[in-house]
């Protein structure tokens, strides 16, 4: 080995050593240009799926409301907490109970995570729902975005099965009465009902076998599932172009450079040819001092909204689980439902419908609502509108939305507020 | 036209392996369905017909049936509603149930709510030690006492 290269003495590496486990861990140094904000997101794996830079329209609080990122931020809140809790839950109909009592009695902090728990899964569950009605009343479900749509109402239904399963674990009365009605509404899907019903209670009566199985679903299988939907949920946002905006938010490109922009593969590709990632970019090629662009750089402006509304959302999390202690019912009584039995307040809407009839309001009615959100995209493709607040491109489908919205709601009130005992109707004054 | 022999390999490898996750996707539903379950029994004895004096209707909730005494004829209606599976109350008028909101008369028969079916009454016997036995596998005509 040559000695032209001088390796530093050890003294030195010591004293180095805290600089270069830093530069290790961070390939950058706080930008203070623009070179060295495009690479702090370029380089770093979290803040990798961020673009270097963003549009400004994305950046409006009143276009997004912040409402995609609080559902994220809570369901990150939803992660660490409900591991916490896993430390002292165990899914058992004889323990479920005491431990529920033991996290309110004897375990540090154990009141508050639970709190945070439930606030947080109650506030994801409305969070994701205003998200979606972000989404549609600003048009962004339009191409190219329309699969991003479709993932989003999966990830709906999957918040709203996270939410189901999650509120069984404590083995109180609204868990067994939710069991027994929320598989006796799987038992009406035609055909394969009886047989999903009979896997999600691993039996043929409501115990231990369907406890564990909820237990399971709620804290292995639906994570899993909504978490691999997050990322390409995530990924998808900078595949189509960034979040949606208005046609004339961007100024238009000069005119030897607009042919590509609409064309997502341009003409020019030569399927014999070997290409790198530039070459399948869309758009136009190079923006490069060529077009004022309306976009900033994420470093800082896109991560400190970030980490604004996370810090915001934190804060009201805590709050709400400090002020408000979530509801634990009398341990299980299998010989007698509470009367009324009510399920959480956004499920209401649906017992609400199960009051009319099992098949209609648990199966067909959700059912074709489901499925007419999935279709949305694909029946609504005019172009126009997108990127604006209740667009009057939008009026009909804007219209048939916020009813479908309103009828849910008003059973959703009359669920909590007109409904006594037996389920009978009575009046709150 | 000829299959050549690579095209046919690779037909093979693409059945074989696409094969093979429908299979074991499918062997994950026969895993989780139980071969074999824990219930309560659905034969049993539920005393002597003197506890149920005449004109009595008794709910029996551990059992989910509920015991009408008409002089000396005796039934078990069944308890748990027809509609999502929630246990029935005695109410003045018969059943009713506190989650949606179904009403039975006191013989089952649905009166009012979403319950699609009357509520089931259980074959009923005298067994030899003198002792009512309720069988909750044997659905029998709504109105047919056991005559004592």
């Amino acid at each position: 080995m040559s000695k032209e290269t001088a390796s530093p003495s050890l003294l030195t590496a010591v004293k180095e050593l805290p600089g270069n486990v830093w530069k290790s861990l961070f390939r950058n140094p706080l930008p203070t240009n623009d070179l060295e904000r495009s690479s702090t997101s370029f380089t770093n794996f979290f803040l990798h799926i961020h673009p270097v830079k963003v549009h400004k329209n994305t950046l409006r609080p009143s276009y997004t409301l912040g409402l995609g990122l609080i559902s994220f931020f809570l369901f990150m809140i939803l992660v660490v907490t409900g591991i916490l809790l896993m430390f002292y839950y165990v899914p058992s109909t004889t323990q479920a109970y005491d431990r529920m009592l033991d996290l309110r009695g004897s375990v540090a902090f154990g009141t508050i995570l639970r709190n945070m728990h439930r606030w947080s899964a109650h506030g994801m569950v409305a969070v994701v729902v205003m998200h979606l009605c972000r989404v549609f009343l600003t048009g962004s479900y339009k191409k190219p975005r329309e699969f991003n749509w479709v993932l989003g109402v999966v990830l709906l239904l999957l918040t709203l099965l996270m939410s189901f399963t999650g509120y069984l674990l404590p083995w109180d009365q609204l868990a067994f009465w939710a069991i027994t009605v929320g598989t006796a509404i799987a038992g009406y899907a035609p055909i394969v009902g009886k047989d999903i019903q009979f896997l999600l209670m691993g039996g043929s009566t409501v115990g231990q076998e369907a406890l564990l199985r909820f237990y399971v679903l709620h804290v292995a299988v639906l994570p899993a599932v909504l978490t691999l939907s997050i990322a390409i949920h995530f990924w998808r946002i900078r595949k189509d172009g960034g979040l949606s905006r208005p046609a004339d938010a961007d100024p238009t490109p000069p005119m030897e450079m607009a042919g590509s922009a609409a064309d997502p593969r341009p003409s020019t590709l030569d399927g014999k040819k070997t290409y790198g990632l530039q070459g399948l970019v869309r758009g136009p090629l190079t923006k490069v001092n060529n077009i004022p662009d309306n976009t900033v750089f994420s470093w800082p402006n896109l991560f400190m909204s970030e980490l604004f509304v996370f810090v915001m959302t934190l804060a009201v999390v805590l709050v709400l689980a400090l002020l408000f202690n979530a509801p634990l019912e009398e341990p299980v009584n299998v010989m007698h439902p509470p009367n009324p039995a009510k399920a959480p307040w956004y499920f209401l809407g649906l017992q609400e419908m199960v009051s009319y009839s099992a098949f209609w309001g648990g199966i067909g009615v959700p059912g074709i609502f489901v499925g007419l959100l999935l279709l949305t995209p694909y029946l609504d493709r005019s172009p126009k509108g997108v990127g604006k607040w209740f667009s009057r491109d939008r009026l009909l489908a804007n219209t048939i939305f916020l009813t479908f919205l309103l009828a849910n709601v008003i059973f959703v009130i009359i669920g909590t507020f007109f409904r006594g005992p037996n389920w009978a109707f009575v009046t709150p004054w | 036209m000829a299959v050549s022999r690579r095209r046919m390999l690779a037909w093979i490898t693409g059945t074989g392996l696409v094969g093979s996750g429908v299979l074991s996707a499918i062997s994950n539903f026969v895993f989780i369905k139980p071969r074999a379950t824990y219930g309560q029994p659905q034969r049993f004895s539920i005393g002597k017909p003197d506890d149920y004096p005449a004109g009595t209707r008794i709910a029996l909730d551990a059992r989910r049936i509920c015991v009408v005494r008409e002089g000396n004829r005796i039934a078990a209606v069944s308890t748990t509603c027809t509609h999502l599976g929630c246990i029935v109350g005695l109410a003045d008028t018969g059943f009713a149930c506190p989650c949606h909101g179904s009403r039975f008369d006191s013989d089952g028969t649905v009166t009012g709510g979403p319950a699609p079916r009357p509520l089931p009454w259980y074959k009923i016997t005298l067994a030899p030690n003198g002792e009512i036995e309720v069988d909750k596998d044997t659905e029998i005509t709504p109105g047919s006492y056991l005559t004592l």
